[in-house]
């Protein structure tokens, strides 16, 4: 990264609407998860089948489904389960790729070509295809999509937390501490962490997003994750059935989820800006 | 010298840990192909349990895990990957056969993806209407966000439903490679817009810039002469994600548009266990990928000596940013 | 009845009598006829979109409908089925005789059909053939239990063959008509079986040959020329209309139903619930047919924690409202089962009553039990929860909410029924070991020996009897006659055991919903509700 970025406040709030577009989403979002009383009445799981394939309304925000269930219920309900499916898909990138890359990093040798070359194949097999396997071995279910989409997405956090400990490891402040008797638990909490940490969190909201759409294409092939209780990618991918009878059913769930993947990444970029500035 | 060898040993063991990691996968799923093939009538399997056994002996799947491992190996080294257990045809002409289909959709999606994403990229970051660079900029995390089978529905309902301008099914002729093409092109050419648009700021905010904008240049020389030309090197170093992605895109675009392909292959060999078509499928993706990034890190030094020094580490900082 | 086939004269009557019957199953729920349209015209193609790509195309090795409705069509059988009265009448055989205990069967063949490599449909070839089967072992997925019992054929003459069983053996005249007991060339049989399967060497005497086959796209075949051996059930003799049937392969639901409505293709088969709607409009049509053999169901494991209990299952079926689960989840289209049997099944018999929806019974049944209503609203008894679980694949697209809907009507009876969706091997290998409490799936079959198959202990066993009960009694009775009268009354007993012990409990019966654009008419079913494109035609585009 360029040292040399001018130091411009980009961080006055009233100039960037759409930051603060953002947050007011995934802060809507976040409270759809906790409480989502507070945006629908509407029972998400059962319907009323009088009340089947209605158009968006006052009434019904977002129309209702083939089986009368309100659209927007089933959305504003399904955060909770979106969320914590994705969250824990971003965990297991996180942490386990994380953990790898500080180990190949830190150990450096055999070990460290070992381990990146493990890195190298799951880079090298697609991520879907990686997933799909992962999830025919774990079988169905909200939780172990995510693990898959989570393994999936794991290289790279591994490569950048390698590069991360690589860079600090070499600099001079490190090898200052080094010299003056620091351990390398030391130098670890004291100076690779701290810096690691921007990227890594620039990172996974990055990958909040891909998961987002990964979960969702998962569905899309039938290997996703199908309870009763919604969840958005189920949503946008059960309801394709219906595009050219009732659009809603699929278009509004899916805007849904590219709203909240645009705001993770405006929030990412602005993660991002702030890193660099820090610099 | 040595470092192009030890590049080469590095792809080799690449491909033998995808092979390995693909049996692996499969082989600790529940149940086994020859199961899922004879359970595929309706009602399950009919066959007495002495005849199932005499087809898993068949296809092998009865020896143990180390004997069947050594055995694939052995074979897979003589580019043998065995039958499909699902369809009796060999598992490398099945992958082989459904590879041309794929390869006009992502090499149509390719070129669409560079210059739609290159485009906007450029024009972004060159024209000094705000509203504009706004605009444009905004598109690729737009790209990014929007599920691509969605894209394909829609436009399949638009394009070929609505106003019958082009098929929604088949393998035929140029019209029918369009479609595809461009859902498929959608989520590539957001990464490419992406990654060049922050490569040519940060370009443009170097101190030669300045330099050579005080010795007259032109801005639009600046743009295209120098930072453009700065800037794409970074992104070449995408293209082993960028196949990736073609190849994971293709498996939704070829069921949305009912092609055959690589795509559509795996997707069925993964969910029937069909161990020989997916470690066909994934040492061939493995192959592309380790071949891909082997030409640009030993291309990288050779286009711009200044990074010469430390080619592996920015390229793999900037991949993962993708 | 069963005993000798119908003598010539027979056979014209039974056309005749066919006809009619089967326009009216065709366009039972599609309104209109198709044969409005004028004669029918020889010539043109057919565009079929079908929803799954045929992994092997050889009939005597597929279990799939997909891939059946592509070999039936290249194939003929010994003998066909009418699909409106479930009688086995002539095709390939003219006529044929079993003997008293039904493992011996002698079939006199017609002298006059060639395969398509000009070799004769003699006995040689059907002996060939039918060994063929045998040796394919369990990789012909339908025939290996329909030869369970297959000793071997005899060559009488040339054109005699009798076909023996090492056990009473009923139902093979049944499947002595479907296509995966249809006759291959012996020069196939030189090819290996996976060969056959990707279309090479699959020379059979169909009205139709295979041309081309391109995986996860098309599978073309053309008509045969000189084809006048038909079934004497079906509409017309001699060739085929169609020049040409392009079996174009659409996964996705919503791209088949627009392509036909945009005329990118003529004909479609698995139209979804949502769809149907859309082809009731004037110009499509919707051939319509429930699936013969064993109804969706929720087979019980009767060893398994509260299934164990009669008065338990017995409750569960008296909590599901079948009429409910079609009219919200499925369409009209789609009947509530009247037995364990699909009522397009030979020898079904109607159990409606028994099957009523009847809530304050199934209540008043647990509550006999002991099971009272625990905090949940779910019931207990002895710290026992009223739970179990159903095993399922979604290989029929609304699987899922169906059992959703099932699960909210039982809630309403105290009873905790948990949806567990698997991968099919999952499900198959579970089902193998036994490791489940339901197992939800259907199987087509027009002959009610599919009973057998699944409930007998000498069999798949699926509810896990014990050897001996009253159930295996009469599913051996109905094995070892063709006779009509005796083998009804053991199938009417059969139904009646399962139903009334709720060993399985029946809920709705799959069903055939196709589409048919403007210019494709008369495509039918044959017995078993696969497509029957000899009468198909296209009018002029």
């Amino acid at each position: 990264m360029p040292d040399s970025v001018t130091r411009r406040r980009t961080w006055s709030l009233p100039r960037q609407p759409g930051l603060v577009l953002s947050a007011v989403l995934l802060a809507a979002v976040l409270l759809a998860a906790v409480a989502p009383g507070v945006f629908t009445g509407q029972d998400p799981i059962t319907g009323v089948p009088a009340e089947r394939l209605r158009a968006p309304s006052p009434a019904h925000l977002f129309g209702t489904d083939e089986t009368g269930r309100d659209v927007f219920a089933r959305v504003v309900h399904g955060a909770s389960l979106s969320l914590r499916a994705t969250v824990l898909a971003v965990l297991v990138a996180l942490v386990a790729g994380a953990a790898i890359g500080l180990l190949a990093g830190f150990r450096g040798g055999w070990l460290d070509a070992v381990v990146m070359r493990v890195v190298d194949v799951l880079q090298a097999v697609p991520a879907i295809l990686l997933s799909l396997a992962v999830v025919t071995a774990l079988g169905f279910g909200t939780t172990n999509v995510a693990i898959a989409v989570g393994v999936s997405n794991l290289a790279a956090f591994a490569r950048l937390m390698r590069a991360e400990v690589l860079r600090v490891r070499s600099s001079v402040f490190v090898e200052s501490a080094r010299a003056s008797g620091v351990r390398w638990p030391g130098v670890l909490a004291r100076h690779v962490l701290p810096n690691a940490a921007g990227p890594v969190l620039v990172l996974a909201t990055l990958t909040f997003g891909t998961a987002v759409l990964e979960v969702s294409a998962l569905s899309f092939l039938g290997f996703g994750a199908t309870p009763p209780t919604p969840e958005w990618g189920a949503l946008v991918a059960g309801g394709r059935n219906f595009l050219a009878t009732a659009w809603w059913m699929t278009t509004l769930p899916g805007l849904t989820v590219a709203a909240v993947v645009l705001a993770t990444n405006r929030l990412s970029r602005a993660l991002d800006g702030e890193r660099s500035e820090l610099r | 010298m040595t470092a192009v060898i030890r590049r080469l040993a590095q792809a080799i063991v690449v491909l033998w840990a995808a092979f390995t990691l693909s049996f692996v996968i499969l082989y600790l799923l529940p149940g086994d192909a020859v199961l899922t093939k004879l359970g595929s009538a309706d009602g399950g399997i009919n066959a007495s349990p002495e005849q199932i056994a005499q087809v898993r002996a068949e296809y092998g799947v009865d020896d143990p895990v180390l004997v069947q491992y050594g055995k694939r190996l052995w074979a897979a080294l003589h580019g043998d990957f065995g039958r499909s257990i699902a369809t009796g045809d060999d598992a490398t002409h099945q992958v082989l056969s459904a590879l041309p289909p794929t390869l006009a959709v992502s090499g149509f999606a390719l070129v669409l993806a560079v210059v739609f994403g290159g485009g906007i990229a450029v024009l972004g970051t060159y024209t000094r209407a705000r509203w504009l660079s706004h605009l444009l900029l905004s598109l690729p995390p737009l790209g990014i966000s929007l599920p691509s089978f969605w894209v394909g529905l829609l436009l399949i309902q638009v394009f070929s439903f609505q106003l019958g301008l082009l098929p929604a099914l088949g393998s035929t002729g140029f019209a029918s490679l369009v479609l595809p093409s461009v859902t498929l092109a959608l989520p590539t050419g957001a990464i490419i817009g992406q990654v060049l648009a922050k490569s040519l700021r940060t370009q443009l905010a170097q101190p030669y810039v300045e330099i050579v904008r005080a010795k007259g240049a032109s801005r639009r020389r600046v743009h295209f002469g120098h930072a453009l030309r700065n800037a794409a090197l970074p992104a070449l170093t995408l293209v082993g994600v960028v196949a990736g992605n073609l190849l994971a895109g293709s498996v939704i675009t070829e069921t949305v548009f009912s092609r055959d392909g690589v795509g559509r292959v795996t997707a069925a060999a993964v969910s029937v266990q069909d161990i020989p078509v997916v470690q066909a499928v994934i040492v061939l993706a493995a192959f592309f990928f380790v071949t891909l990034n082997l030409v640009v890190d030993l291309l990288y030094p050779v286009l711009d000596p200044r990074l010469a020094r430390v080619p592996g580490e920015l390229t793999r900082r900037e991949r993962s940013h993708a | 009845m069963f005993g000798h086939g119908p003598s010539h004269p027979a056979r014209t009557t039974a056309l005749a009598l066919a006809l009619p019957l089967l326009l009216a199953a065709c366009s039972s729920a599609g309104g209109t006829g198709t044969t409005e349209a004028g004669p029918p015209r020889s010539g043109g193609t057919l565009r079929l979109g079908i929803s799954s790509n045929p992994d092997c195309l050889d009939p005597q090795q597929v279990g799939t409908n997909a891939a059946l409705n592509v070999g039936r069509q290249l194939t003929d059988s010994l003998t066909d089925q009418d699909p409106t009265t479930g009688q086995i009448t002539p095709w390939l055989a003219e006529r044929w005789e079993v003997n008293a205990d039904s493992t011996s069967f002698t079939f006199h063949l017609r002298t006059d059909a060639t395969f398509s490599d000009g070799s004769p449909v003699d006995a040689n070839a059907v002996k060939t053939s039918f060994d063929g089967i045998k040796a394919l072992g369990a990789k012909s997925l339908l025939g290996s239990s329909y030869l369970a019992a297959y000793q071997g054929s005899t060559v009488l003459d040339a054109s005699t063959v009798r076909i023996d069983f090492s056990a009473p053996s009923a139902q093979f005249l049944q499947a002595s008509s479907t296509m995966s007991l249809s006759v291959l060339a012996p020069a196939a049989y030189q090819r290996t079986a996976e060969q056959r399967c990707q279309g090479e060497g699959l020379i059979g005497s169909g009205p139709f040959v295979f041309s081309s086959f391109k995986p996860n796209q098309e599978i073309v075949l053309t008509k045969r020329t000189g084809y006048h051996w038909g079934s004497p059930l079906w509409q017309h003799q001699g060739e085929a209309y169609l020049d040409r049937i392009d079996f174009k392969v659409v996964p996705e639901p919503a791209v088949r139903t627009g392509s036909l409505v945009s005329g990118q293709l003529d004909a479609i088969t698995d139209v979804q619930p949502v769809d149907e709607p859309q082809f009731t409009t004037a110009g499509f049509t919707e051939p319509v047919r429930p699936n013969p053999g064993i109804v969706f169901n929720l087979h019980a494991n009767t060893t398994r924690g509260v299934l164990a209990d009669e008065a338990v299952r017995q409750a569960v079926s008296k909590g599901i409202n079948r009429a409910e689960v079609t009219s919200t989840v499925l369409t009209p289209n789609y009947k509530p089962a009247t037995s364990i049997l699909g009522s397009a099944t030979p020898l079904h018999t109607d159990l409606s009553a028994q099957l009523a929806y009847d809530p304050a019974g199934a209540t008043a049944l647990l509550e006999a039990d002991g099971w009272v209503a625990g905090p949940d609203g779910i019931r207990v008894k002895a710290g026992q929860r009223l739970t179990a679980s159903v095993i399922f694949s979604s290989v029929f697209n609304q699987n899922q909410s169906v059992l959703e809907l099932i699960q909210q009507q039982l809630r309403r009876i105290g009873f905790d029924l948990r949806i567990e969706l698997h991968t099919n091997t999952e499900n198959t290998q579970r089902q193998q070991s036994g490791d489940y409490d339901f197992l939800w799936y259907n199987v087509t079959r027009s002959d009610p020996d599919i009973l057998r198959q699944h409930f007998s202990t000498k069999a798949g066993n699926r509810s896990r009897l014990t050897p001996g009960n009253p159930l295996d009694e009469v599913l051996d009775q109905q094995a070892a006659t063709v006779a009509e009268d005796v083998r009804g009354l053991a199938v009417d007993q059969a139904q009646r055991l399962i139903v009334e012990h709720a060993y399985a409990i029946p809920v709705f019966e799959l069903t055939q919903v196709h589409a048919l654009g403007p210019n494709a008419h008369d495509i039918g079913f044959e017995a078993s509700s696969r497509l029957r494109l000899f009468d198909a035609w296209v009018s002029g585009s």
